[in-house]
């Protein structure tokens, strides 16, 4: 879903260029670089986890689709995100096989990073290599020589700097030869080395090379003269000046990475992150949801009272509004992600966390799918793929369902506003925080009670990993992330908005129709009144309250009736189509206030039908928040954990799990809760 | 033998081999733990696991188990 460019697009006839490179070599701000704006598909935070393709931009003079993969080590492919790299370098399933692969190396760990260079020549594809993190070498003390690498090599190197775009050019005009160069070589799929001690020479060979490649400033001819003695001397040089200027980094990890105040830091940051969603977000959100209500009220006494303003007013404007209402909050939890990735802090929080969720059959890695989760559990099961072992991936994939979506909190929002109207706002702050600490426990619980489960059937576990590296702390670059957060809201915008405005339109029709002009009593009755009227005479006959009766008899039991029960289905296009829907149903949009005012006010009147009961009563919300807490109601969720375990299996399982969990825990709730004397 | 899940924090040793039944082994010589190479324990996270080690100018952080299968021996000077 996320390949939103096809090949034709894209016209078949300019060359396809491959960028590979380690995991924090500076490879995706080469393509931020290169792509300018021009970029198509956007990627969560958490990584590159599908390739994201563009362009070059026209500026700089090379006509090319560019493709971004994620980070890789070697060609042997640890997990399945580095899978999809490794497969793209020989034949991506789109765009073929590349013209070209530009590989990129971080001079100031080029041991490390020649391993994946040297492993794709052997391949014969067409290579460039691309030299980044220079400036951060020469900090060391060491400059590189792109001569003696080239020669050692026989691969064409260039130095560039793609925060500034110095060394782009260059890198451009030597990638348009090698484009120009007939390249017959046969390719061949790369057999990884038979055995590691292969590996280990391949290191040693590497090494030997890094020595002649890294050259320490003012006494370079010296060096070149004492070959003998040269490893000792770089060794030495090499490790002083590296400890150096490794300080800032280790400074901050001395707190951040502590026994105890890293853990204290590790829970801070993340109330941290959550909170300011909701404070920074909610006077934006105030403003987008004052602004529809005030459209659909100025368009229904524009348009009158005929089923054209009705489908305007209540199935058009309020539908886009309770799309638009929630933009700024997904926007915020992509923002912090973002700013937490770039500053290399989601790495350490992966480390801290890895061993208690491993307790539970998770994974350290398991940490940023998770964080992404509580944005939208689509990005956030994609982002699984970087966890290699399968069980805890697909357990990981497995509880991303409960971690409190984005989607969840305007819902949370408009029942806790029900809960506690007007000036008791700050409680309702405080109980969305508990929901979030409960729905975040609840997610940990059912991981820990399948890994025993599972522990039980299968025996004993396979084997786990856990390696990763922790990048240097550095300065998050605000104009990539504040760029990637907004394709990502727009992506999530894009592939939600229709479905909700669908949905409201469907919604609109069903509550309509057939009766759309019911014949009312006009004796003594002022206008407004007989509106009322006719409202809820048509709604009581429409095709909405005959699918309603149909669900009245699950409704009752938990204090609910059809019209809640038909919201709720609604909700499987997507949670937050509960807020338009209670809405519609409710046929709120008719007075002064401000949309969700209006329907609360309408939600504290509305009565259980056929009875003098009220219907939103404490423990029936509390009830329906249960419910959101733990229901699968996500047609988007379900398709792409298809998608991403292979299969029907675990898409089934947790439909049929969580709405079962979710029915039998809100009948509880709500049955104890006034067995306790709460109405 | 000492592993490299052994070491104090602070303490820089060199890599004699790794444990090549070990399923992570190849991994690890991938990111750089090779025979021959310096290598220094940073940080510990809560209840000693994972490691954070400086290896190859850079930290990467492994699961205690997986420290358990690098056999390391005191730098020499």
């Amino acid at each position: 879903m996320y390949k939103s460019i096809t090949k034709d697009e894209l016209t078949e006839k300019i060359p396809f260029v491959l960028l590979v490179g380690p995991p924090n070599s500076g490879k995706t701000t080469l393509y931020n670089y290169l792509s300018g704006s021009n970029y198509k598909t956007a990627n969560y935070p958490g990584s590159t986890v599908e390739y994201s393709i563009a362009k070059v931009r026209k500026k700089l003079n090379f006509e090319a689709n560019i493709l971004d993969s994620p980070g890789i080590i070697s060609l042997t492919p640890g997990s399945l995100d580095e899978k999809v790299s490794i497969d793209a370098i020989f034949s991506h399933p789109v765009f073929g096989e590349p013209n070209l692969v530009i590989v990129s190396i971080d001079a100031s760990q080029i041991s490390r990073h020649l391993l994946l260079l040297k492993q794709l020549q052997k391949t014969g594809i067409s290579v460039l290599a691309a030299i980044t993190m220079v400036d951060i070498l020469n900090r060391k003390g060491f400059g590189v020589s792109t001569e003696e690498f080239e020669k050692l090599l026989g691969c064409s190197a260039v130095k560039i700097d793609g925060r500034n775009g110095k060394g782009v050019e260059e890198l451009l005009k030597v990638a348009t030869q090698k484009l120009g160069e007939c390249n017959h070589k046969e390719r061949v799929k790369y057999m990884h080395e038979s055995d590691n001690s292969s590996l280990i020479n391949l290191y040693k060979e590497i090494e030997e090379i890094e020595r002649s490649v890294l050259v320490p400033f003012a006494n370079k001819t010296k060096v070149v003269l004492e070959k003998a003695s040269r490893k000792l001397v770089i060794l030495n040089k090499f490790q002083k000046d590296a400890n150096s200027n490794l300080s800032k980094t280790s400074k901050i990890d001395k707190i951040l990475l502590h026994k105890v105040y890293g853990l204290v830091f590790f829970f801070a940051i993340m109330m941290l992150t959550f909170t300011s969603i909701f404070w920074l977000a909610a006077p934006i959100m105030n403003l987008i949801d004052d602004l529809f209500g005030f459209l659909a009220d100025k368009s229904f006494i524009l348009l009158g009272n005929n089923w054209f303003g009705d489908f305007i007013a209540n199935g058009i404007i309020s539908g886009t509004g309770s799309v638009l209402v929630f933009v700024p909050q997904i926007l915020l939890l992509f923002l912090i992600l973002g700013i937490l990735e770039d500053s290399g802090y989601l790495a350490r929080g992966a480390m801290l966390i890895d061993r208690p969720l491993s307790k539970i059959g998770l994974n350290g890695r398991s940490f940023v799918p998770m964080l992404s989760g509580y944005a939208c559990a689509i990005p956030a099961m994609m982002a699984a793929r970087t966890i290699p072992n399968r069980r805890e991936r697909l357990l990981t994939i497995f509880i991303l369902p409960l971690m409190s979506c984005s989607a969840r909190l305007p819902v949370y929002a408009l029942l806790l506003a029900c809960l506690f109207p007007g000036n008791k706002a700050w409680l309702a702050g405080l109980v969305l925080a508990s929901i979030y600490v409960f729905s975040s426990v609840s997610s940990i619980t059912v991981a820990g009670i399948i890994n025993k489960i599972s522990k039980n059937t299968f025996g004993k576990r396979d084997r786990s990993s856990f390696i990763l590296e922790l990048p240097e702390y550095r300065k998050p670059k605000f104009n990539i992330v504040l760029r990637n957060s907004y394709q990502s809201a727009k992506l999530y915008f894009k592939k939600a908005g229709p479905i909700i405005l669908i949905f409201s339109v469907v919604l609109w029709f069903l509550t309509y129709f057939p009766n759309s002009n019911p014949k009312v009593d006009t004796n003594g009755k002022t206008t407004e009144h007989v509106i009322e009227q006719q409202k809820a005479d048509r709604l009581l006959s429409s095709y909405a309250a005959d699918i309603g009766q149909g669900i009245q008899p699950i409704m009752r039991p938990l204090g609910l009736d059809w019209r809640v029960g038909v919201s709720l289905v609604s909700t499987f296009a997507a949670r937050e189509v509960f807020v338009s829907s209670l809405a519609l149903i409710f046929k709120v949009t008719d007075d002064n206030s401000t949309l969700q005012n209006s329907i609360v006010d309408a939600m504290h009147d509305a009565k259980i039908e056929g009875t003098n009961q009220k219907l939103f009563t404490t423990s029936s919300i509390i009830g329906l928040i249960v419910f959101f807490i733990f229901s699968l109601q996500c047609l988007s969720t379900i398709a792409v954990s298809r998608k991403e375990t292979g299969g029907w299996k675990i898409p089934l399982l947790q439909l049929v799990t969580y709405t079962s969990v979710a029915y039998i825990l809100t009948f509880i709730t709500v049955n104890g809760l006034r067995l306790l004397g709460v109405a | 033998m000492n592993t490299a899940a052994d070491i104090e924090i602070g303490k820089k040793v060199v890599i004699k081999s790794i444990d090549e039944n070990h399923p992570s082994a190849r991994r690890l010589l991938e990111v750089g733990f090779t025979p021959g190479q310096e290598i220094e324990l940073v940080h510990k996270a809560v209840f000693n696991d994972p490691l954070a080690f400086s290896v190859r100018g850079t930290l990467i952080a492994i699961r205690k188990g997986e420290a358990e299968c690098i056999k390391v021996s005191p730098k020499m000077n």
